[in-house]
């Protein structure tokens, strides 16, 4: 356990004396540029409007963090071949994998809660209600999203070979997270076997990013969110990502170093 | 005597970087070798011989393509045995933005140094490198030297038995030869074992109890120092022969 936090610290120092933190000046000066830009409407739609904005914003600038995070991590991996010192030391190949894991959800988190609180400030601004338990809720569960895309991305990184590849390999990850189910919606409707077969693997490969999205869930009419559909998100996320960071120790484990 | 590395028939192919490729190189070829508590170990070989290659596979690092490694009776999967090894690699690279003292402590962490006992235990490492005025200095700050002596620094940590060091004089000035020098003099003293290659003859000659001699992925010659001295009179003149010898294979 310890040996665990000793790596997990290591990479969030590692992020943040790379400077990923700077993330989060560009997230705060699009917030403010948003905000101004929409205060000339009405209150209510104002608040909305921002709440809907900082979700996508968070979620997509949690996603950098982890790029730039693990792609540092790669690069001082492959590149400089740092892991020689550190696997001949008495740690498990697998737990210095779960180490670096916690470090980097860690290092999300970290900027996910300030980006959070911009947006709560803003909120404020606006005459909204901050504390609302149905916002809170709807970032907490894009956090979650970003956890399981962290966990693919261990994965991932366990098979390229070079950070291109594995920038590449994850951004597709994301986009067709998102996409899937409104793709596999419209081939369900439509398109011939063939397109639909190649659809639903995908469907089932890649995380459903679109679970963690609330956003939509945020304005219905029917009071909080269905617990048994938070269960279920939280029961998935819990499954793709165990089987990730699995299937990323094994495969560490065969490496050469 | 006790054997501290046994290996037999070891072999490394590399596999090609490309799957799609045949470009198949031989690190190290039918390697037998037994290294015995205590003493001092030198590996001697032309750049490309299979030094590296060697020292990794002991490590666990590279696994044989066939052959067996034994490591102070078990094998480094094991991480009780890993905590009684050391290894300064060829190049040891640390990252530019961590302190000196960072790097060890994060190492220190890995061995399960008690953090009380970190200061005193760190302190005393970078004194016995000459690193103690760079503690709280950044990596990326050090001269190629000074990231060797840290490199050293990480690898007598835990106090080893059994230290491994791939090269560990290139990048140093004549002072730091003489400082490394002493240093493996006085783990050597304690009863440890170290395996060591270098190109620096001068001081193998200095250090080693026993002599080994790789050409071309194969372990060609061993030798008592003292062996050697005494037929060819100085270990250069052992080594060109030897390796002269070995191009034949
Ligand atoms: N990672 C690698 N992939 C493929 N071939 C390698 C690799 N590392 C070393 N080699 C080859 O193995 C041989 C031995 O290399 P090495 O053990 O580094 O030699 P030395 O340390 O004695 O200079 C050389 O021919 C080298 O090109
Ligand atoms: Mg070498």
């Amino acid at each position: 356990m310890s040996r665990i936090f000793a790596v997990s610290k290591y990479i969030f120092r590692q992020s943040f004396r790379n400077r990923i933190m700077n993330v989060l000046i560009i997230f705060a000066v699009f917030a403010a540029l948003f905000s101004l830009a929409v205060s000339e409407l009405a209150q209510e739609a104002e608040v909305k409007m921002v709440v809907d904005f900082s979700l996508f914003a968070i979620e997509l600038f949690a996603f950098l963090t982890v790029v730039l995070s693990m792609t540092i991590q790669i690069f001082e991996e492959t590149e400089l071949k740092t892991l020689m010192l550190v696997m001949v030391k008495p740690i498990k190949r697998s737990e210095y994998m779960l180490g670096k894991y916690a470090g980097v959800i860690l290092t999300v988190l970290m900027n996910a809660a300030i980006m959070t609180a911009v947006m709560m400030i803003i909120i404020r601004l606006k005459g909204g209600d901050p504390w609302d338990i149905k916002i809170l809720a709807a970032v907490s569960f894009s956090y979650l999203g970003i956890c399981v895309l962290a966990a693919v991305a261990l994965l991932l990184s366990t098979v390229s070979t070079t950070v291109p590849s594995w920038v590449i390999y994850i951004t597709l990850v994301y986009a067709l997270g998102h996409l899937t189910v409104h793709l596999k919606n419209l081939v369900d409707s439509s398109a011939g076997e063939a397109v639909r077969v190649v659809v639903d693997f995908i469907y089932y490969i890649v995380p459903n990013l679109e679970l963690f999205n609330l956003n939509d869930k945020i304005n219905a009419a029917a009071g909080l969110f269905a617990p048994g559909y938070l269960l279920l998100v939280l029961g998935y996320a819990a499954l793709y990502i165990t089987v990730s960071l699995t299937a990323a120790c094994f495969i560490f484990d065969e490496k050469e170093f | 005597m006790e054997t501290v590395i046994e290996v037999k028939k070891a072999t490394k192919i590399y596999r090609p970087l490309d799957f799609w490729k045949n470009d198949r190189t031989t690190g190290i070829e039918n390697v037998d070798l037994a290294v015995y508590r205590g003493e001092v170990f030198g590996l001697l070989g032309l750049n490309g011989a299979g030094k590296t290659t060697l020292m990794k596979v002991l490590l666990g690092l590279l696994k044989p393509t066939s052959g067996e490694v034994a490591i102070l009776g078990g094998t480094t999967n094991d991480i009780a045995v890993r905590s009684r090894i050391g290894y300064l690699p060829e190049l040891p690279y640390f990252p530019k933005y961590l302190k000196v003292k960072e790097v060890l402590e994060y190492f220190a962490d890995i061995f399960g140094i008690p953090r009380g006992a970190q200061r005193k235990k760190i302190g005393d490492i970078l004194e016995t490198v000459k690193l103690s005025d760079k503690a709280d200095s950044r990596v990326g700050g050090l001269s190629k030297g000074m990231q060797g002596r840290l490199g050293l620094a990480q690898a007598i940590l835990n106090e080893p038995d059994l230290l491994f060091l791939d090269e560990p004089m290139s990048g140093l000035d004549p002072l730091g030869y003489k400082e490394t020098r002493d240093i493996i003099i006085d783990i050597h003293k304690q009863g440890k074992t170290i395996f060591f290659n270098s190109h620096i003859l001068g001081e193998v000659e200095k250090v080693c109890d026993r002599v080994s001699v790789m050409h071309r992925s194969h372990l060609i010659d061993i030798q008592p120092l003292s062996a050697i001295m005494e037929k060819y009179g100085s270990l250069e003149k052992y080594f060109v022969g030897t390796v002269t010898e070995g191009a034949k294979i």
